[in-house]
Parts: C-alpha cells; sequence; structure tokens
C-alpha cells in the first residue's frame, strides 16, 4: 500500500491514544507498507504525544520493524542452532550467491529481500526458510533454486 | 529507621534507601558513570559494584539502584568488588579509549589488561544514557538510544539534526566523559549537527542560553522568556527587596 | 461409528504440505457419494511434535497412525481405512526392527512420552472450542471459581510446579507473593515470546490447545485477583497468534471471560501483544517494558515484578507450558502432579529433541528422565549412526554437555550444578561434525546482537569474547586466549544487569570447560577436528571411498568437484569454497577434511 497521509492515520485511528500500542501501531505499518514510513513515526509521535526519538528508538530496537522499504518477496532463513548445525550457513549463502544480497539487505529491483532470524520454532525441519509466509524445510541449494524460479515465475510464494 | 554496615562502618538509613545514596552520606566513596542526581537511575555503567553479604550468603549488587531492606554487610572494595570492576574498567577503556575520565578510572582502580583487543577508534562514550535520559527529563528527548547489543549508540532520530532539539547542552553537560561535542562562539552554538542562536543577559551580557532553550523554559513555567542571567536576576531581585522594604 | 481422521496442521505439517492433505481428504471424502458426515468428520489439529514425519493424519477411533501423507494417498486413506477399516500399511510407522506400527502409541518415539502439557494437542481442532469443552476444557476453571484465591495457591503449591520458561521459580510461591499484596489493578502474563534458538514447545501448545493456556492464565488471576492480562507471542509465531485469539474471542462469547467469568461476577478481559522480534523480551522486566509499548530493556530487579511490574503495578508473569499445567494440577490435584518427575522438579517437561538425531521434534517426558534415554531410546541416536559429541541445552544460557555426563537426569536443578541449564527445553543433539567453538562463537554472536546494550558486561564483554572466539575459529588464536575468556566470562556472571547477561557466558564456559582439547588444536594447530571451521579446514576425496556416484559434485554450489561416472572424484581447491555442502551429501563417508592448504595424497 501507498504511503499516504491518509492510510498512515487509518492505521493509527484503530488505536486508542495509549503508549502501549506504539508497538502494535508500528507493526501494523510494517506490515502494511512492508516498513515503518517516516511520516508513519513523525504522525505517531504527534498523536501519542511523545518524542520521534522515543519511537526511533523503538523502530531500531525490535527486529520485526524496518525503516527502510522491504521486498516485494521477503526471505525469512532461520539461522537457529538446529538449522545452523544443519547447514543454515551455506543455505544463507546460497540465497547470497543466487540474489547478489546479503541478510538485511534488499535486491535492487525490489523484488527480493533476505532476512536471517533466529529460530523459527521448525527446527525438525532443519534448515528452514519461510518465503512470503510459506514455510520450506530441509532445504538444499537445489530446492533453493527450484523455490527462487517458482516465485521469480509467480507460482511459488505469494 | 535501621543499621547496615559498610566496610565494618555501622551506617543509619532508611529501609528502601538506594545503597550508594547511605555510602556516600557517610563518607564512603563508591566510583560511578550513569548516576547523577535527578535524572532516573538506570544501574547500567556497572561501575558502583558492592558485595552484599545477607545471611552468610555473598552477592554482588550495583549500589545506585540497590534498596536497602535488611541488615545487611556490604564491603564496596572486596576482592570479588575489584575483580569484577577490573574487568568492567578494561572493557570501558577498550570501548571509550580516548576518555581522560575513563583512564583516569582505570589508573585509580586499577583496570586489567586489555591489550589483547582492538580498542574502539577515537570513541568517547561509555553508552551510560545518561544524556538521552537527561534530554528526556530536562529537554525535549530529542536524543534517544538507537538501536541494540554491541551496536548500540545515542543518536537523534534518522542521524539528521533534530527539530525537537533546543540547544540546552544539558547532554553534553551531564556527560561524564565528555563525549558530545559542541561548538560555541559568541554568538552561536552548534550541537547535534544545529545551530542556534545565543541570547545574552540584557545586563552584564554573559550568554544565558539559546532562544529557544529560553522560549521552551518559558512555555514549561508559563512566564516571560528571561533575559537576564541567574546572577544579575538575583540582584535585581535583592534590589526589588530592599526597595520594598526601604532597606536602600 | 463415525469415524473422525485427525490431520496434523501445525506449522512443521503445513511446512510439509498438510494442507494440501486436508483439501485431498475431504475431497475423497465427497467422492465416495456418501453424505461427507456419515463417512467421516475431519479435523485439522495442532502440532504432534514429529514434524520431520509429518504431514500426520490419524483415523480414530481406529487409532491408526500415517506419517508423510501425500494428497494422493487421501483416496486409499478413505476407502481402505476410514470406509473398510484396513490400514494403508506403506503410511504406517516404521520401527527399529522394521515392523510398521499401527497406533502412535506404538510408535517408539511416543511409546515412552506422558503427557500433560500436550495431553490435548493433535486430538482437537484448537479452532474450535467445543472440541476443548467435550474433552473436559475449563472444567477446572469451573473448579477453581468455586475454590478461595488461598485454596488455589495452596493446591499450585502441593504440586511443586517450578516455572518452565527456564528459571525454575515455583509458580505457587509467586503467585502468594502476588495476591499479598494489596494494590490493584493487578496483571497476569503469558510469556510466550519464546526465544531460545531449538526450542519450539510453546509455540506448540499456543497452536495446538490455545484454550488450556487461557484457562491457566484466567486461575492465575483468579488466584492473585487480576482482572487484565496478556499474552505476549513472538512474532514470528503467526499462528499461535491466531489460534490465541480466535479462543479469546469465543471464550469471551461463551461467557467464560469477560465481565463475569462463566457467570462468576469476576471479570477477566485477556489481549495479545506481538512482540517485537527481540530475544530479550523474553526477560520478564524487558517484556513488560515492551507491553507498556517502550524500548524492551530490561531493569535491576531488586524489586520483583511480582510486586512492581506492569505500569509498576502487581504482576505474575507465568511461561506458556506452565500455564498449560495448571488444569490438570487443579483438576486433579497438586499432589497427583507432585507425584510425578522427581523430588524437587516434579511434573513433566516438553523438551524439542533436535540436531544430529534420528527421531527429531518435541517430546513430554517426567522430570528425571536421562539425556541418554532421551537421545537414544526416543530419538533413536544419532542420524548415521555417527558418535555423539555433544548436546546443547538451555539455548544461549545453557551448555553443551559432554558424552560422560550422558547418564544425568535433567531436572532444574541436576544440569545447572554442571554449568548447563535445563531452560526452556531446547535440545540440540550434535556429532563429531560439530565444532564446540564454533558452536560457542555462534552463540555469543546471537547474544552479541540480541543483548540490549543498556549494561556495559553484556554489551562490552559479550563483544571481547566474540572477538577472541572469531579470531580463534579463524586461526588467529593466541596462548592466553581461554583464561582471557574465563575471566571475563565470570565477571559477565557477576555483573550483569539481567539474566541475559549473567547467563551469556554459560556456552563458551562449558565447552571450554568439557571440550578443552578442541579449543586447543584450534589455538596451536591451527586445525579444526571437526572440519567446521573454514578458514582452518579443507576438503579431499578419499579415492578408496569414492564410487563416483557424483552426489558431491550435484551437490556443490561452486562447481569444484570434478570425476567421471562410477570413477573416483577430485575436489579443486582453488575453486573450492569450503561449505561442506559434499561432505553431507556423501553417502560413503569419502569427502574427509584435512587442515587448511594440506592436500590429498
Amino acid at each position: 500500500m501507498e504511503v499516504t497521509e491518509k492510510n498512515v492515520r487509518e492505521i493509527i485511528g484503530g488505536y486508542a491514544r495509549d503508549q502501549r500500542y506504539a508497538l502494535a501501531i508500528m507493526q501494523d505499518m510494517q506490515r502494511t507498507f512492508q516498513y515503518v514510513p517516516r511520516e508513519g513515526l513523525e504522525l505517531l509521535a504527534e498523536h501519542l504525544g511523545c518524542p520521534v526519538s522515543a519511537l526511533y528508538s523503538m523502530a531500531t530496537f525490535y527486529r520485526a520493524l524496518s525503516l527502510v522499504p522491504k521486498g516485494v518477496h521477503i526471505i525469512r532463513c532461520c539461522d537457529g542452532t538446529a538449522c545452523h548445525i544443519r547447514g543454515a550457513s551455506t543455505l544463507i549463502e546460497g540465497i547470497e550467491r543466487e540474489l547478489g544480497i546479503g541478510p538485511g539487505e534488499t535486491t535492487p529491483d525490489g523484488q527480493f529481500s533476505l532476512e536471517t532470524v533466529n529460530c523459527l520454532g521448525s527446527c525438525a525441519l532443519a534448515p528452514v526458510m519461510v518465503l512470503d509466509d510459506v514455510y520450506y524445510g530441509k532445504v538444499t541449494l537445489e530446492r533453493l533454486k527450484e523455490i527462487l524460479s517458482e516465485v521469480r515465475e509467480g507460482g511459488g510464494g505469494k | 529507621m535501621m543499621e547496615i554496615q559498610i566496610n565494618g562502618k555501622t551506617c543509619a538509613c532508611e529501609p528502601g534507601e538506594f545503597l550508594l545514596k547511605i555510602a556516600r552520606r557517610n563518607g564512603i566513596y563508591i566510583p560511578t558513570l550513569c548516576h547523577h542526581e535527578g535524572v532516573a537511575e538506570q544501574g547500567c555503567c556497572r561501575l558502583c559494584l558492592a558485595e552484599v553479604v545477607e545471611r552468610g550468603k555473598s552477592r554482588i549488587v550495583v549500589s545506585c539502584v540497590y534498596p536497602v531492606e535488611k541488615p545487611i554487610e556490604v564491603y564496596t572494595d572486596s576482592e570479588r568488588v575489584r575483580e569484577n570492576r577490573a574487568v568492567v574498567l578494561m572493557l570501558l577503556r577498550e570501548r571509550a579509549p580516548e576518555s581522560e575520565e575513563i583512564a583516569r578510572l582505570c589508573e585509580e582502580y586499577g583496570a586489567m589488561d586489555g591489550s589483547r583487543f582492538k580498542a574502539l577508534d577515537g570513541e568517547k562514550c561509555v553508552m551510560c544514557g545518561l544524556c538521552a535520559r537527561a534530554c528526556q527529563s530536562l529537554g525535549t528527548g530529542a536524543i534517544a538510544t538507537v538501536g541494540r547489543g554491541t551496536g548500540k549508540k545515542v543518536s537523534t532520530p534518522y542521524d539528521e539534526p533534530s527539530k525537537d532539539c533546543v540547544g540546552c547542552l544539558s547532554c553534553a553537560r551531564i556527560c561524564p566523559t565528555g563525549a558530545i561535542p559542541y561548538r560555541q562562539d559568541g554568538e552561536n552554538r552548534e550541537i547535534w549537527g544545529r545551530s542556534f542562536r545565543l541570547v545574552h543577559c540584557a545586563d552584564c551580557g554573559e550568554v544565558i542560553g539559546t532562544a529557544e532553550e529560553l522560549a521552551l523554559a518559558a512555555k514549561k513555567s508559563g512566564r516571560e522568556p528571561d533575559t537576564l542571567c541567574a546572577s544579575c536576576r538575583q540582584k535585581q531581585m535583592a534590589d526589588v527587596l530592599a526597595h520594598t522594604y526601604g532597606l536602600e | 461409528m463415525r469415524k473422525t481422521v485427525l490431520i496434523c496442521c501445525g506449522t512443521g505439517c503445513r511446512a510439509n504440505g498438510s494442507l494440501a492433505v486436508v483439501d485431498a481428504v475431504r475431497d475423497a471424502i465427497r467422492e465416495t457419494g456418501a453424505p461427507a458426515d456419515a463417512v467421516a468428520q475431519v479435523k485439522t489439529t495442532g502440532c504432534n511434535g514429529f514434524c520431520e514425519n509429518g504431514p500426520i493424519v490419524k483415523v480414530m477411533p481406529d487409532d491408526i497412525t500415517y506419517y508423510k501423507v501425500k494428497p494422493k494417498d487421501a483416496k486409499e486413506i478413505i476407502e481402505k481405512t476410514v470406509v473398510a477399516g484396513e490400514p494403508v500399511l506403506r503410511l504406517l510407522y516404521k520401527n527399529e526392527a522394521g515392523e510398521r506400527v499401527r497406533s502412535q502409541e506404538e510408535n517408539p518415539f511416543y511409546a515412552q512420552q506422558k503427557k500433560i502439557a500436550l495431553s490435548a494437542i493433535g486430538k482437537i481442532d484448537p479452532e474450535n472450542i467445543d472440541d476443548y469443552l467435550e474433552i473436559g476444557g475449563y472444567e477446572a476453571l469451573k473448579k477453581a471459581l468455586a475454590m478461595t484465591p488461598d485454596e488455589i495457591i495452596t493446591e499450585v503449591e502441593k504440586s511443586g510446579l517450578r516455572g518452565r520458561g527456564g528459571a525454575g521459580f515455583p509458580t505457587g510461591r509467586k503467585w502468594r507473593t502476588a495476591a499479598g499484596y494489596d494494590n490493584y489493578p493487578k496483571y497476569v502474563v503469558c510469556n510466550g515470546d519464546e526465544g531460545d534458538p531449538g526450542a519450539f514447545m510453546d509455540r506448540s501448545v499456543l497452536e495446538g490447545d490455545p484454550h488450556a493456556v487461557i484457562e491457566g492464565l484466567a486461575i492465575a488471576a483468579l488466584a492473585i485477583g487480576a482482572e487484565e492480562g496478556f499474552f505476549y507471542i513472538r512474532d514470528e509465531y503467526d499462528l499461535a497468534v491466531k489460534h490465541i485469539r480466535k479462543a479469546i474471542e469465543d471464550a469471551r462469547e461463551r461467557g467464560i471471560l469477560g465481565d463475569s467469568v462463566m457467570g462468576s461476577g469476576h471479570k477477566l478481559n485477556l489481549s495479545v501483544v506481538r512482540g517485537g522480534g527481540a530475544f530479550i523480551c523474553g526477560e520478564s522486566t524487558a517484556l513488560m517494558a515492551s507491553i507498556e509499548g517502550k524500548v524492551g530493556e530490561p531493569r535491576a530487579k531488586y524489586i520483583r515484578s511480582v510486586q512492581r511490574g506492569l505500569w509498576n503495578q502487581p504482576t505474575v508473569l507465568n511461561n506458556v507450558e506452565t500455564l498449560a499445567n495448571i488444569p490438570y494440577i487443579i483438576s486433579n490435584g497438586g499432589e497427583a502432579f507432585a507425584g510425578i518427575g522427581t523430588k524437587g522438579s516434579s511434573g513433566t517437561k516438553v523438551f524439542a529433541l533436535v540436531g544430529k538425531v534420528k527421531r527429531t521434534g518435541l517430546v513430554e517426558v517426567p522430570m528425571g528422565t536421562t539425556l541418554r534415554h532421551l537421545i537414544y531410546d526416543i530419538g533413536g541416536g544419532i542420524i548415521g549412526d555417527r558418535p555423539f559429541k555433544a548436546v546443547q541445552t538451555g539455548g544461549p544460557s545453557g551448555g553443551c554437555i559432554p558424552e560422560s555426563m550422558l547418564d544425568l537426569e535433567v531436572d532444574f536443578d541436576t544440569l545447572s550444578s554442571y554449568g548447563a541449564m535445563m531452560g526452556s527445553g531446547g535440545m540440540i543433539v550434535m556429532d563429531d561434525r560439530s565444532c564446540m567453538v564454533e558452536v560457542a562463537r555462534y552463540y555469543t554472536q546471537f547474544l552479541c546482537e540480541e543483548s540490549c546494550g543498556k549494561c556495559t558486561p553484556c554489551r562490552e564483554g559479550l563483544r571481547r569474547m566474540l572477538e577472541i572466539l572469531t579470531d580463534i575459529c579463524e586461526g588467529r588464536g593466541r596462548e592466553g586466549d581461554l583464561e582471557l575468556l574465563e575471566r571475563i566470562g565470570h565477571a559477565l556472571q557477576d555483573s550483569s544487569l539481567c539474566s541475559l547477561g549473567k547467563s551469556a557466558p554459560n556456552p563458551v564456559l562449558t565447552t571450554i570447560k568439557y571440550f578443552r582439547s578442541e579449543y586447543e588444536a584450534h589455538i596451536r594447530e591451527k586445525r579444526c577436528p571437526a572440519g567446521v571451521c573454514r578458514k582452518l579446514t579443507s576438503y579431499g576425496i578419499d579415492k578408496t571411498k569414492c564410487v563416483g556416484c557424483d552426489l558431491c559434485a550435484k551437490g556443490c554450489p561452486a562447481g569444484a568437484i570434478s570425476g567421471g561416472k562410477k570413477e573416483p572424484h577430485e575436489i579443486d581447491p582453488n575453486i573450492c569454497i569450503t561449505c561442506g555442502s559434499c561432505r553431507e551429501a556423501c553417502r560413503f563417508d569419502a569427502v574427509v577434511t584435512l587442515g587448511k592448504g594440506a592436500s590429498m595424497k
């Protein structure tokens, strides 16, 4: 969704004027816009009557929030312990090679973002990655190539 | 009222009082960095460590936020305290190699050898967070901690000049290691990437603050912005009183 | 008798395609031509714990369980099992003796478990409150409403229940303290911010039996006199959030929650707060700061949160698994619970048995079960029957336990006395191909990123420990490094602000203690015995073992492996990126690790 004052206000308007909803509101922005836009932080600060710095502090503290736009497809690659000892680093490097981006980065065409997460709670299927909320277990480098090309062709993922 | 023992000395205190306060009142000095009267305690620099013995059990506490509730024995310079402090001081020195204050504390209290490590380049900040807390309570909340973990720092949102900053210097003045740079000449003050026009005392010409700072103080107190410095204001007040009571 | 087809739709089974199986089963029922209800009822359930073998499908009351079910199997399951009562042999679990077993209880993975917290999961549809009511759900709450707060707390105290999140604080004592404060409002909070990598029992319980956790939290609220409660759930757990939200809504609609809990006049409102993606928010005071809408930094706990917690009011915070045990304790009495497990640690514990073990998944066993029993009898031993090296318990706060300690009983106190901890129940099994130095480095890096950064020892100490560990893994280790790691580690334990920092050195200290020679090989010989640390390792192919199957070459991302079909292969060290894919792919143990720069003779 496009970042406009109206859209931001709509999200904020869904909550009571209370500091306790700051995180939830920013998470809603993240889900709606794929990031927490600057306008969002400023309007939320005005709404809650708190300094922008307090919200910026939260936005940089919590991993679920991002201050830069994420790609259309988000790959979350698990590097929890179980995945780590079952080849998560090889998988992450595989993705880096395939897409030319490292963790926390987005491809220049805005198609893919790569994130590493600490545990997806699917350790029995290690190594695990999630692409657009679809879980893939026991991902080999070969399978990775298939998944990425499916997504590029619009088959997998979203 | 109750009594505790600090380094063998009997000290009177109220239940719930912080250990650091009790020690200092009794002339027992404990080093601190992130502690400042008037700013909420955080207990984060971990320099004010003390060993507390309660019913034979010993543990390390942080005296600035440790509320005394029971008649305990406290040691501020035991071997265990010295060892922990030696490590904390070494960590602080490698973090802020440019800070003279940290170097002095290391000298005074004995830091362990940290030559194995690559010290941070040109750093003075020890991330005690006093500046951000001072800005929240005395100023406008223009700065705050950013990020987390080893990469945590203090900054303005987006590392850009903040429109909330009034240039009051609360942050720079409270910093225990002088890590917040600012520049000031006769007319202007620069801090956090912004430039502020200075206002001078109408009487003596001393700098009394930035226009933004005075406006904020006026807003908070509901009075007109100050035009005099503190001592001239006092003098003026004395003159008024003297006039009122006919003491001239 | 009408049959029920239970299809596991936990996160693991979903990843294996269980939603497509649900559709296929429904289609197959329709195709029989009979009225759907007359053939079988289809229920989607929570996680059965044996995720690696999913999707799991059970047919009741025949008590037949199928594993790795594909949509194309649906027709056969309906025609053969549901209609004719015959098992489909190829979908049954094959035990070590090669026999196909029919029921879940005959599967060695389940046979030795005792389920309390997980008891209903896999049997009910977590999105259907009637399923929960049918198996006696909310009866414990009803019973608790007829008790005084003191009676409820006494029952929990008698049970000996201790917090399952890792710290092991007695639940009854926590409730008693909170109940004693005459300071309202009070709050109850369910900690669902499961952060230890390698642990997923809380996810499974929240997803698979949400009402049980709600019931536990409601009883806690009654006991201490709270009218508002929160579920703080990890942001990554979408399904858990969805199920808890629906369960709260349904319970409110039925009058179980809300202005008058089951008509008693007690008020209780529950809501869900999604975590922000910060490991530190599993710590109670950081979690509460997060609920208040602040940065999740912990505070010193000299004044406990049970006295001054959320918004400085008395607050009870309990872990998901802890709360899931409460309905059992109230229904069956504290003594029944205390009769299970060991003296100091009563009841059962759910473990996530993962890593290099044959049968991975969630297992619930009585406290005091040995590591050996868990890993070998339930887990079936190490993948490929390789040598066992260590089991990591307790996540980043825990430690690595060597083979000599496999007969230790797992409970709150035993492992802690050896420098490890049971923690929340993550159990990551490692074989000879796991490097203990690299594991220590991994956890330290994890903690460097996840530390809130507030206090000096944790923030700066972890930075320095990581600096040394990275040096050791990359061949720059020096004499004296281990002593330095130990010295800084001990200072962290003593002087950090919160439990994250205090326990952060555990992975490093336990690996130094139990695997010192592996560190020394890295430091003195610049060699990684496990062949994991890349800067110290190169790969080669043992020509006497290689059969030329080409599996390694196919999986090599760099194209560094060459060799004709059925001929011994070769790795070009100039192209090889030492990722280790070939070693994992080889079924003949022909890929060997060598010191850096060495080559095959």
